[in-house]
Protein backbone atom coordinates (compact mmCIF):
# COMPACT_ATOMS: atom_id res chain seq x y z
CA UNK A 1 0.00 0.00 0.00
CA UNK A 2 2.59 2.25 1.05
CA UNK A 3 4.37 1.52 -2.69
CA UNK A 4 1.36 2.21 -4.10
CA UNK A 5 1.21 5.95 -1.95
CA UNK A 6 4.78 6.58 -3.13
CA UNK A 7 4.01 5.80 -6.86
CA UNK A 8 0.51 8.30 -6.78
CA UNK A 9 3.09 11.19 -5.38
CA UNK A 10 5.61 10.98 -7.17
CA UNK A 11 3.55 10.92 -10.38
CA UNK A 12 2.07 13.91 -9.43
CA UNK A 13 5.18 15.92 -8.58
CA UNK A 14 6.62 14.55 -11.84
CA UNK A 15 3.19 15.39 -13.85
CA UNK A 16 3.29 18.47 -12.27
CA UNK A 17 6.96 19.83 -13.33
CA UNK A 18 6.06 18.11 -16.92
CA UNK A 19 3.25 20.86 -16.97
CA UNK A 20 5.55 23.66 -15.89
CA UNK A 21 8.06 23.12 -18.14
CA UNK A 22 5.62 23.05 -20.85
CA UNK A 23 6.86 20.01 -22.35
CA UNK A 24 2.86 18.26 -22.56
CA UNK A 25 1.69 19.42 -25.62
CA UNK A 26 1.09 18.21 -29.47
CA UNK A 27 2.48 21.52 -30.41
CA UNK A 28 5.80 21.36 -28.24
CA UNK A 29 6.48 17.70 -29.38
CA UNK A 30 5.85 18.17 -33.14
CA UNK A 31 8.10 21.45 -32.14
CA UNK A 32 10.81 18.85 -31.14
CA UNK A 33 10.82 16.91 -33.82
CA UNK A 34 10.62 19.30 -36.58
CA UNK A 35 13.57 20.96 -34.48
CA UNK A 36 11.70 24.90 -34.26
CA UNK A 37 11.24 24.22 -30.32
CA UNK A 38 13.85 22.90 -28.30
CA UNK A 39 11.99 22.81 -24.95
CA UNK A 40 11.55 19.74 -25.02
CA UNK A 41 15.48 18.87 -25.80
CA UNK A 42 16.17 21.46 -22.43
CA UNK A 43 13.72 19.69 -20.08
CA UNK A 44 14.49 16.43 -21.06
CA UNK A 45 18.28 16.64 -20.84
CA UNK A 46 18.42 18.47 -17.66
CA UNK A 47 16.24 15.69 -16.19
CA UNK A 48 18.99 13.22 -17.61
CA UNK A 49 22.16 15.01 -16.50
CA UNK A 50 20.50 15.74 -12.31
CA UNK A 51 18.99 12.67 -11.97
CA UNK A 52 22.81 10.35 -13.62
CA UNK A 53 24.43 12.23 -11.05
CA UNK A 54 22.52 12.09 -8.15
CA UNK A 55 21.80 8.08 -8.85
CA UNK A 56 25.11 7.28 -9.25
CA UNK A 57 26.29 9.13 -6.38
CA UNK A 58 23.61 7.16 -4.24
CA UNK A 59 24.75 4.22 -5.98
CA UNK A 60 28.74 4.79 -5.08
CA UNK A 61 26.97 5.31 -1.23
CA UNK A 62 25.72 1.72 -1.67
CA UNK A 63 22.01 3.78 -0.71
CA UNK A 64 20.55 2.54 -4.57
CA UNK A 65 20.16 -0.45 -6.98
CA UNK A 66 20.81 0.32 -10.53
CA UNK A 67 18.10 -0.69 -13.01
CA UNK A 68 19.68 -2.33 -16.23
CA UNK A 69 18.26 -3.18 -19.37
CA UNK A 70 19.15 -5.64 -21.67
CA UNK A 71 21.03 -3.73 -25.08
CA UNK A 72 19.36 -6.10 -27.39
CA UNK A 73 20.17 -4.15 -30.88
CA UNK A 74 16.97 -5.62 -32.99
CA UNK A 75 15.12 -4.28 -30.77
CA UNK A 76 16.40 -0.99 -30.01
CA UNK A 77 16.76 -0.13 -33.47
CA UNK A 78 13.83 -1.31 -34.88
CA UNK A 79 11.95 -0.51 -32.08
CA UNK A 80 13.00 3.00 -32.09
CA UNK A 81 12.40 3.37 -35.93
CA UNK A 82 8.71 1.99 -35.43
CA UNK A 83 8.32 4.22 -32.18
CA UNK A 84 9.28 7.25 -34.22
CA UNK A 85 7.08 7.02 -37.07
CA UNK A 86 4.43 6.69 -34.53
CA UNK A 87 5.44 9.55 -32.28
CA UNK A 88 5.52 11.67 -35.21
CA UNK A 89 1.79 10.80 -36.05
CA UNK A 90 0.15 11.03 -32.49
CA UNK A 91 2.67 14.12 -31.31
CA UNK A 92 2.65 11.97 -27.68
CA UNK A 93 4.75 9.93 -25.72
CA UNK A 94 2.85 7.89 -23.50
CA UNK A 95 3.58 9.55 -20.62
CA UNK A 96 3.03 13.07 -22.22
CA UNK A 97 -0.43 11.81 -23.14
CA UNK A 98 -1.40 11.10 -20.07
CA UNK A 99 -0.20 14.40 -18.74
CA UNK A 100 -1.67 15.89 -21.47
CA UNK A 101 -5.25 14.82 -20.96
CA UNK A 102 -4.95 16.14 -17.32
CA UNK A 103 -4.59 19.69 -19.04
CA UNK A 104 -7.18 19.13 -21.03
CA UNK A 105 -6.13 18.27 -24.75
CA UNK A 106 -8.94 15.39 -25.86
CA UNK A 107 -6.78 14.22 -28.56
CA UNK A 108 -4.43 12.94 -25.99
CA UNK A 109 -7.63 10.60 -24.75
CA UNK A 110 -7.36 8.87 -28.49
CA UNK A 111 -3.61 8.41 -28.17
CA UNK A 112 -4.18 6.44 -25.27
CA UNK A 113 -6.39 4.23 -26.84
CA UNK A 114 -4.17 3.76 -29.64
CA UNK A 115 -1.30 3.12 -27.08
CA UNK A 116 -3.71 0.40 -25.22
CA UNK A 117 -4.28 -1.38 -28.70
CA UNK A 118 -0.26 -1.18 -29.45
CA UNK A 119 0.33 -2.75 -26.08
CA UNK A 120 -2.32 -5.45 -27.26
CA UNK A 121 -0.81 -6.02 -30.48
CA UNK A 122 2.48 -6.52 -28.99
CA UNK A 123 1.64 -8.74 -26.26
CA UNK A 124 0.35 -10.80 -29.20
CA UNK A 125 3.36 -10.65 -31.38
CA UNK A 126 5.55 -11.30 -28.32
CA UNK A 127 6.31 -15.28 -28.73
CA UNK A 128 6.98 -14.78 -32.19
CA UNK A 129 9.25 -11.02 -31.52
CA UNK A 130 11.06 -13.59 -28.79
CA UNK A 131 12.68 -15.71 -31.26
CA UNK A 132 12.81 -13.44 -33.83
CA UNK A 133 14.07 -8.96 -33.79
CA UNK A 134 14.32 -9.69 -30.04
CA UNK A 135 17.90 -12.03 -30.10
CA UNK A 136 19.18 -9.95 -32.60
CA UNK A 137 22.36 -8.21 -31.13
CA UNK A 138 21.84 -9.21 -27.73
CA UNK A 139 24.47 -7.54 -25.64
CA UNK A 140 22.83 -8.34 -22.39
CA UNK A 141 22.50 -6.16 -19.17
CA UNK A 142 25.28 -3.95 -20.06
CA UNK A 143 26.33 -0.57 -19.10
CA UNK A 144 27.72 2.25 -21.07
CA UNK A 145 30.94 2.37 -18.96
CA UNK A 146 31.01 -1.17 -18.76
CA UNK A 147 31.07 -1.82 -22.45
CA UNK A 148 34.01 0.83 -23.02
CA UNK A 149 35.78 -0.36 -19.40
CA UNK A 150 35.66 3.16 -17.90
CA UNK A 151 34.93 4.52 -14.41
CA UNK A 152 31.09 5.71 -14.55
CA UNK A 153 32.36 8.89 -13.75
CA UNK A 154 33.98 9.72 -16.83
CA UNK A 155 30.90 8.48 -18.79
CA UNK A 156 28.69 11.40 -16.52
CA UNK A 157 31.41 13.85 -17.01
CA UNK A 158 31.37 13.65 -20.82
CA UNK A 159 27.77 13.23 -21.07
CA UNK A 160 26.91 16.34 -18.45
CA UNK A 161 29.66 18.29 -20.86
CA UNK A 162 28.52 17.63 -23.84
CA UNK A 163 24.73 18.24 -22.86
CA UNK A 164 26.39 21.92 -21.14
CA UNK A 165 27.71 22.65 -25.11
CA UNK A 166 24.13 21.15 -26.40
CA UNK A 167 22.48 23.93 -24.35
CA UNK A 168 24.44 26.80 -24.93
CA UNK A 169 24.65 26.31 -28.60
CA UNK A 170 21.06 25.77 -28.38
CA UNK A 171 21.00 29.24 -26.65
CA UNK A 172 22.78 30.71 -29.32
CA UNK A 173 20.57 29.42 -32.10
CA UNK A 174 17.84 30.59 -30.71
CA UNK A 175 18.70 34.11 -29.61
CA UNK A 176 19.93 34.47 -33.49
CA UNK A 177 16.36 33.60 -34.60
CA UNK A 178 13.41 36.04 -33.10
CA UNK A 179 10.63 34.18 -34.75
CA UNK A 180 11.91 30.87 -32.60
CA UNK A 181 12.40 33.95 -29.30
CA UNK A 182 9.23 35.22 -30.16
CA UNK A 183 7.41 31.59 -30.01
CA UNK A 184 9.43 30.65 -26.55
CA UNK A 185 8.00 34.72 -25.42
CA UNK A 186 3.83 33.60 -26.38
CA UNK A 187 4.02 30.10 -26.46
CA UNK A 188 2.92 29.98 -29.62
CA UNK A 189 3.75 27.50 -32.53
CA UNK A 190 5.85 27.96 -35.48
CA UNK A 191 3.39 26.94 -38.31
CA UNK B 1 -0.61 37.38 -27.25
CA UNK B 2 -0.83 36.40 -23.57
CA UNK B 3 2.80 35.94 -22.27
CA UNK B 4 3.11 32.27 -21.13
CA UNK B 5 4.01 31.54 -17.53
CA UNK B 6 5.56 28.12 -18.21
CA UNK B 7 8.94 28.03 -16.37
CA UNK B 8 12.25 27.95 -17.83
CA UNK B 9 12.49 24.24 -18.76
CA UNK B 10 16.46 23.65 -17.34
CA UNK B 11 14.67 24.65 -13.93
CA UNK B 12 11.66 22.20 -14.59
CA UNK B 13 13.55 19.42 -16.22
CA UNK B 14 16.12 19.27 -12.96
CA UNK B 15 13.31 19.40 -10.84
CA UNK B 16 11.57 16.30 -12.38
CA UNK B 17 15.41 15.09 -12.13
CA UNK B 18 15.50 15.35 -8.57
CA UNK B 19 12.25 13.51 -8.05
CA UNK B 20 13.61 10.45 -10.19
CA UNK B 21 16.71 10.69 -7.52
CA UNK B 22 13.74 10.42 -4.95
CA UNK B 23 12.13 7.82 -6.35
CA UNK B 24 14.74 5.38 -6.58
CA UNK B 25 16.04 6.31 -3.07
CA UNK B 26 13.36 6.11 -1.31
CA UNK B 27 10.68 3.50 -2.97
CA UNK B 28 13.63 1.87 -5.08
CA UNK B 29 11.77 2.94 -8.62
CA UNK B 30 12.71 4.13 -11.81
CA UNK B 31 10.55 6.12 -13.57
CA UNK B 32 8.61 4.69 -16.35
CA UNK B 33 4.91 4.39 -18.43
CA UNK B 34 4.80 2.16 -20.61
CA UNK B 35 4.08 -0.97 -18.95
CA UNK B 36 1.49 0.43 -17.42
CA UNK B 37 -0.20 0.31 -20.46
CA UNK B 38 0.07 -3.27 -21.27
CA UNK B 39 -1.21 -4.10 -17.52
CA UNK B 40 -4.18 -1.88 -18.49
CA UNK B 41 -4.59 -3.44 -22.17
CA UNK B 42 -4.57 -6.77 -20.15
CA UNK B 43 -6.73 -5.96 -17.44
CA UNK B 44 -9.25 -4.67 -20.37
CA UNK B 45 -8.94 -7.77 -22.05
CA UNK B 46 -9.08 -10.21 -18.73
CA UNK B 47 -12.56 -9.05 -18.66
CA UNK B 48 -13.65 -10.84 -22.22
CA UNK B 49 -11.30 -14.01 -22.04
CA UNK B 50 -9.40 -14.28 -18.56
CA UNK B 51 -7.87 -17.88 -19.50
CA UNK B 52 -6.49 -16.64 -22.69
CA UNK B 53 -5.11 -13.83 -20.76
CA UNK B 54 -3.33 -16.05 -17.98
CA UNK B 55 -1.95 -18.17 -20.51
CA UNK B 56 0.06 -15.39 -23.05
CA UNK B 57 3.40 -14.97 -21.96
CA UNK B 58 3.73 -11.23 -22.39
CA UNK B 59 0.97 -10.46 -19.36
CA UNK B 60 2.66 -13.59 -17.46
CA UNK B 61 6.29 -11.25 -17.60
CA UNK B 62 3.57 -8.04 -16.84
CA UNK B 63 0.74 -9.06 -14.81
CA UNK B 64 -1.91 -7.03 -15.29
CA UNK B 65 -2.50 -5.15 -11.63
CA UNK B 66 -2.13 -1.98 -10.31
CA UNK B 67 0.87 -1.74 -9.69
CA UNK B 68 3.47 1.60 -8.20
CA UNK B 69 3.59 2.52 -11.70
CA UNK B 70 0.26 2.41 -12.31
CA UNK B 71 -0.35 4.68 -9.36
CA UNK B 72 2.48 6.72 -11.04
CA UNK B 73 0.70 7.27 -14.03
CA UNK B 74 -2.01 7.80 -12.60
CA UNK B 75 -0.44 10.55 -10.81
CA UNK B 76 0.87 12.42 -13.68
CA UNK B 77 -2.83 12.90 -14.69
CA UNK B 78 -3.13 14.47 -11.32
CA UNK B 79 -0.11 16.74 -11.22
CA UNK B 80 -0.39 17.64 -14.96
CA UNK B 81 -3.99 18.66 -14.00
CA UNK B 82 -3.57 20.46 -11.25
CA UNK B 83 -0.70 22.39 -12.80
CA UNK B 84 -2.39 23.75 -15.43
CA UNK B 85 -5.81 24.20 -13.28
CA UNK B 86 -4.27 26.39 -10.51
CA UNK B 87 -2.52 28.53 -13.08
CA UNK B 88 -5.99 28.96 -14.99
CA UNK B 89 -4.53 26.72 -18.05
CA UNK B 90 -6.77 24.36 -18.06
CA UNK B 91 -8.78 24.03 -21.55
CA UNK B 92 -10.56 21.49 -23.54
CA UNK B 93 -9.10 20.96 -26.77
CA UNK B 94 -9.60 18.68 -29.71
CA UNK B 95 -7.34 19.94 -32.24
CA UNK B 96 -4.05 21.06 -31.25
CA UNK B 97 -2.93 24.88 -33.20
CA UNK B 98 -0.66 23.44 -34.88
CA UNK B 99 -2.44 20.84 -36.22
CA UNK B 100 -5.14 22.82 -37.35
CA UNK B 101 -3.31 25.18 -38.65
CA UNK B 102 -1.85 22.62 -41.07
CA UNK B 103 -4.65 19.57 -41.40
CA UNK B 104 -7.62 21.81 -40.43
CA UNK B 105 -10.14 21.64 -37.73
CA UNK B 106 -11.80 18.16 -37.97
CA UNK B 107 -11.69 16.55 -34.57
CA UNK B 108 -12.17 13.18 -36.00
CA UNK B 109 -9.26 13.79 -38.26
CA UNK B 110 -7.02 14.66 -35.53
CA UNK B 111 -8.15 11.52 -33.57
CA UNK B 112 -7.77 8.92 -35.94
CA UNK B 113 -4.24 9.99 -36.44
CA UNK B 114 -3.90 10.12 -32.91
CA UNK B 115 -5.14 6.96 -32.23
CA UNK B 116 -3.27 5.15 -35.05
CA UNK B 117 0.13 7.03 -34.15
CA UNK B 118 -0.59 5.46 -30.53
CA UNK B 119 -0.81 2.07 -31.63
CA UNK B 120 2.26 2.34 -33.61
CA UNK B 121 4.23 4.52 -30.98
CA UNK B 122 3.59 2.14 -28.53
CA UNK B 123 4.48 -1.24 -30.50
CA UNK B 124 7.61 0.22 -31.27
CA UNK B 125 8.30 1.75 -27.43
CA UNK B 126 7.63 -2.04 -26.14
CA UNK B 127 9.92 -3.88 -28.56
CA UNK B 128 12.74 -1.61 -27.52
CA UNK B 129 11.98 -1.82 -24.15
CA UNK B 130 11.19 1.40 -23.59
Amino acid sequence: MTELLYGFVTGVLFGFFLQKGRVLRYDKQLGALRLVDFTIVKFMLSHVVVAMVGVYLLYDLGLVKLAVKPTILGGVVIGGLIFGLGWGLVGYCPGTAVASLGEGRLDAAWAILGMLVGAGLYAEAFPWLKTTVLTWGNYGKVTLPQALGVNHWAVIAAVAALTLLLFWQLERYEGARPALKLQKRTGQGIR
Amino acid sequence: MKEDKGWNPYVAGALSGLVSILSVWVAGKYLGVSTTFVRTTGMIEQLFGAERVAKMEYFIREVPKFDWQWLFVAGIFVGAFLAARTAGEFRLQAVPDMWRERFGASAWHRGAVAFVGGIVAMFGARLADG
